[in-house]
């Protein structure tokens, strides 16, 4: 068991999106737990709830449409369902920092790095703009960006789309959040600036010791980095269990299928293809009955297409949602 | 800039080129002497083939020698254009700075509270201000205000045309500007209709555009109060399109001020332009056409300019 | 989070759009657009005023009463509109003038367009010295200000509907040789154009299978908006004395010939221009809602 402090405790968030063609009922009844400098993967395919999972936490979910419907976010004890805008707006760059999937453009193309890294620094610090630049170019620096004087006063389109989210990070860290979110944040990368974003988020997460949240589709990536990981699917978790377990011995249909379908080197070639996933993720205006992933499981029953599973806990750590969890 | 230009002059002249006897009615008119008509033709060049015609021309525009006024007789065209085109100017000028004063904080506030009675009514109000035939709505406001609306004293509440009370031409500034306030409101109001609903309208669309982008949300991420989002982050990404559409809907207004002028009788170069085309006064009309587009294509390269000056992304060469 | 709702809208539609075809979801989106219902709704009645009234009151739009009492003649039985300047019953002339108003507006529209997206098609496709001369010349075009532009052609070209249309299509063709110019260009590095270079298609060919039905859809959009805008024109140059002329009727010359009677028959400036009016607002209210119906990406 975990013996750190809980930061973030995720208790039954529903998170619903009104729109023309229906309603789409994104997150629906999803448990997470974070604990003090935890680093914690919450992984699924597109649509199944983890992005919107993250701008829950924030309430950063555009009103129209959408809206949190249900569930407590407890941080540091706090629900912030509860909070004002104005207590959230404290909370977000401060406390809890998030870093997003698009590089290219989620910085603002008319003001310079060096100026949006420093907002975020005297939007929540008492200091003043030459010792906010000061600290800009400390955090350009720490997150290994190279002449950073120079680059401070750079304009986004400048730089490449690694650099660019690592200018993300130093802003998303300028303030030492407690918790880091990091929605796909190498997902628009290549693959070898990917390694290196990775490898910063792990050295930075050692020397400051920020929680982290990294929601990605991409196991391989949760695999270095994560030590919880959560699987989600249609709006709910389906499995959690630490990395270890999870690559060791996935309890879930679903879970299992996905390890499955990861391309591996074996000694011996074979000529068989990929095994996958059968059919496609649930449309979220026609939700199937019963268990969400039954119409895709291969070891499917009655009991599957009546009633919806609950989150059992199979072994200490290790919680599954299915009427039949795989042998482990 | 320079072809442009050309390429403007070149277009005015050809038009007027067209005109297959353009002293027509100067001939018919039996109070201009022959040898009068005779020395006009020599003037313009109309002896020369149209090539040389039009380097006589060109030539002649380049010095300042416009040629008399044959919509008053006795002068030189230089001489009343040069007193039109301040006029012009002027009205221009006010009608423009009023109609962005007003459409940007409207098109702001609607796509800020998008859907909401405020962008319904606004953008309603902006369709209003398109459709409206200008010349139609300056009739009514001139019917409403200068027939139906009267002072107390029984003259009309905002006077139906010209820019200034005779007679107070020298009078002090002051004075002055309170007398020519009361003949420019409704012209500057009717010019402005139309052009706050446009722009109004684009502001909208190009905030709602900017809203939806990324950087907005990292914004509101790292803890930006909403305020700030808008008027800082968003605004001036926003003003970017805007920019360039102002420029590109200034022919539009600068045509449209001809007719307000014609009906509001004011004395500016679109009216003049006007009176010329009507009364075969080609010369004129095609020196002050010209004239105009110039002073598009000047406004057009002061809009790149501040273009490139907003937008760090653009390389001014 | 925008690309979670835009997600479930790309499944909702998914589901939808085994349903519809492009033109059924288009149709879908436009039917929901209240403004552009309202536009619509107010076309249709203006088209059916236009070419059905004239089967409901019988009257001779041309037929002058000689005499004092049928001039100026307030709204009556007779006369459900009055009468003008010379006796001529309005109502038939508002019908008839709205038949050419709304022909010329329509015909200048359509003509604008094609000739403006056939020189956006070249500019754009060929780029090169063919994009810079012919968008120069757009600019410069551009830069005249049109109106005093179009009344300096009619008073050369001589007035008639002819000559309207001619004067209208001339400076209008510019604004959708530049928007199709910008369209093409973004299109032309899409991937299935390499792929019609690639298997020898001719420059012809894409330029008109490929590249032109997908411009289609901005095009009519600007052409609707165009009907308005050239409406307003041919009243502004008949205004002005210059475009149709008597005996036909335009709202535009109804407007001209009423203005010097503003004093004692207000309601003869009244009608033309509030037909006017309305007409341009049907088509800028229905036009936008194309736009948003064709393009809900702006709306959203």
């Amino acid at each position: 068991m975990d013996n750190r402090e809980v930061l973030v405790d995720i208790k039954n968030l529903r998170t619903f999106f009104y729109t023309e063609d229906g309603v789409v009922p994104a997150v629906d009844g999803i448990d997470l737990t974070i604990h003090r400098g935890e680093v914690v993967g919450l992984v699924g395919e597109s649509g199944c709830g983890k992005s919107v999972t993250a701008l829950s936490i924030l309430r950063l979910i555009p009103n129209p449409p959408g809206k949190i419907i249900g569930g407590e976010i407890f941080f540091h004890g706090e629900d912030l369902l509860k909070k004002n805008e104005e207590e959230m707006r404290m909370i977000r760059g401060d406390k809890i920092s998030m870093i997003f999937q698009e590089p290219m453009t989620s910085l603002n193309p008319v003001y310079t790095i060096g100026d949006q890294i420093s907002e975020a620094i005297t939007l929540h610090q008492k200091i003043d703009g030459t010792e906010a630049k000061k600290r800009t170019i400390e955090m350009l620096h720490l997150v290994g960006i190279p002449e950073p004087e120079r680059r401070f006063s750079q304009y986004p389109h400048e730089m490449s789309g690694g650099m660019r989210q690592r200018v993300m990070i130093a802003m998303a860290l300028s303030s030492n959040p407690d918790l880091l979110i990091s929605d796909e944040a190498t997902t628009a990368l290549d693959v070898t600036i990917q390694a290196q974003i990775l490898d910063l988020m792990r050295g930075l997460q050692k020397k400051l010791g920020m929680a982290i949240l990294i929601i990605t589709h991409n196991l391989a990536v949760v695999a270095e980095m994560a030590e919880t990981i959560s699987i989600a699917y249609a709006g709910k978790i389906v499995e959690s269990a630490s990395a270890k377990e999870t690559f060791k011995s996935p309890r879930h249909p679903y879970t299992y299928g996905l390890l499955q379908s990861i391309p591996k080197f074996t000694e011996k070639k074979t000529n068989e293809p990929l095994p996958a996933i059968e059919g496609m993720v649930p449309s979220p205006y026609h939700m199937p009955k019963g268990c969400r992933f039954n119409p895709r499981c291969p070891f499917a029953t009655e009991k599957c297409r009546e009633e919806e599973p609950e989150i059992v806990e199979l072994t200490p750590g290790h919680l599954v949602r299915c009427f039949h969890p795989i042998e482990s | 800039m320079l072809p442009l230009i050309l390429i403007v002059m070149i277009v005015s002249f050809g038009i007027f080129s067209l005109v297959p006897n353009p002293f027509a009615a100067l001939i018919e008119n039996p109070r201009i002497k022959k040898a009068d008509i005779q020395r006009l033709i020599k003037a313009w060049g109309f002896d020369l083939p149209w090539y040389l015609r039009f380097f006589k021309w060109f030539s002649g525009v380049i010095r300042g020698d416009w040629g008399p006024s044959l919509l008053y007789p006795g002068s030189l065209a230089r001489d009343i254009i040069s007193r039109a085109l301040p006029v012009t100017v002027r009205v221009m000028a006010l009608e423009f700075l009023v109609s962005l004063v007003i459409a940007l904080p409207i098109g702001i506030v609607s796509a800020v509270k998008q859907y909401s009675v405020t962008d319904y009514v606004v953008t309603v109000i902006s369709f209003l201000g398109m459709s409206m035939p200008t010349f139609w709505f300056g009739l009514l406001v001139m019917m409403l205000f200068s027939v139906v609306l009267k002072r107390p004293s029984g003259m009309p509440l905002l006077p139906a045309g010209g820019i200034i009370t005779p007679g107070l031409e020298e009078a002090p500034f002051w004075a002055k500007l309170a007398d020519r306030a009361q003949y420019l409101v409704m012209p500057v109001f009717v010019l402005a209709f139309s052009s706050v609903g446009g722009w109004a309208r684009y502001m909208r669309s190009s905030m709602l555009e900017v809203i939806r982008q990324d950087y907005i949300r990292t914004a509101r991420a790292k803890g930006v109060p909403e305020h700030s989002v808008i008027n800082k982050h968003a605004l001036r990404n926003a003003m970017i399109p805007i920019v360039t559409l102002v420029a590109l809907t200034l022919p539009g207004i600068v045509g449209g001020a001809a007719i307000t002028e014609t009906i509001f009788n004011i004395p500016g170069m679109g009216s003049l332009i006007i009176a010329a085309e009507i009364k075969s006064d080609y010369p004129t009309a095609m020196i002050g056409l010209m004239l105009i587009s110039i002073l598009v294509i000047v406004f057009n390269l002061v809009a790149d300019i501040v273009y490139a000056w907003v937008d760090p992304r653009i390389k001014y060469s | 989070m925008a690309e979670k709702v835009i997600e479930a809208k790309k499944k909702g539609q998914r589901k939808s759009s085994d349903d519809y075809t492009y033109v059924g979801m288009v149709f879908h989106r436009l039917t929901r657009h209240k403004l552009a219902m309202v536009g619509a709704f107010m076309l249709i009645l203006i088209l059916l005023f236009v070419f059905v009234g004239p089967l409901v009151w019988r009257a001779d739009p041309n037929e002058q009463i000689e005499s004092l009492e049928g001039m100026f003649n307030v709204p009556s039985r007779a006369h459900p509109l009055g009468t003008d300047d010379y006796g001529r019953d309005v109502l038939a002339r508002m019908f008839f003038g709205g038949r050419i108003s709304l022909f010329i507006g329509f015909i200048s529209a359509i003509s604008s367009t094609i000739v403006g997206a056939m020189v956006g098609l070249v500019a754009g496709y060929y780029g090169g010295w063919a994009d810079d001369l012919l968008m120069r010349f757009t600019d410069a075009m551009l830069s005249i200000p049109t109106f005093p532009l179009l009344i300096a052609l009619a008073s050369v070209m001589g007035k008639g509907i002819g000559q309207i249309i001619l004067v209208i299509v001339i400076f209008g063709w510019m604004v959708d040789a530049r928007l199709v110019r910008g369209l093409v260009l973004s299109l032309k590095e899409q991937e299935y154009i390499e792929a019609a270079h690639a298997i020898g298609a001719s420059a012809n060919r894409i330029m008109w299978r490929h590249l032109f039905p997908n411009t289609l859809a901005v095009l009519i959009v600007s052409t609707t908006i165009g009907i308005g805008g050239a409406i307003i024109y041919e009243a502004s140059i008949s205004f002005l004395g210059f475009g149709v002329q008597a005996p036909f009727a335009s709202w535009g010359n109804m407007l001209q010939n009423a203005q010097q009677f503003i004093w004692n028959s207000p309601r003869l400036i009244i009608y033309p221009g509030l037909a006017i009016f309305m007409t341009v607002l049907g088509f800028n209210f229905f036009g936008d809602g194309l736009r948003d119906a064709i393009d809900p990406k702006l709306k959203l």
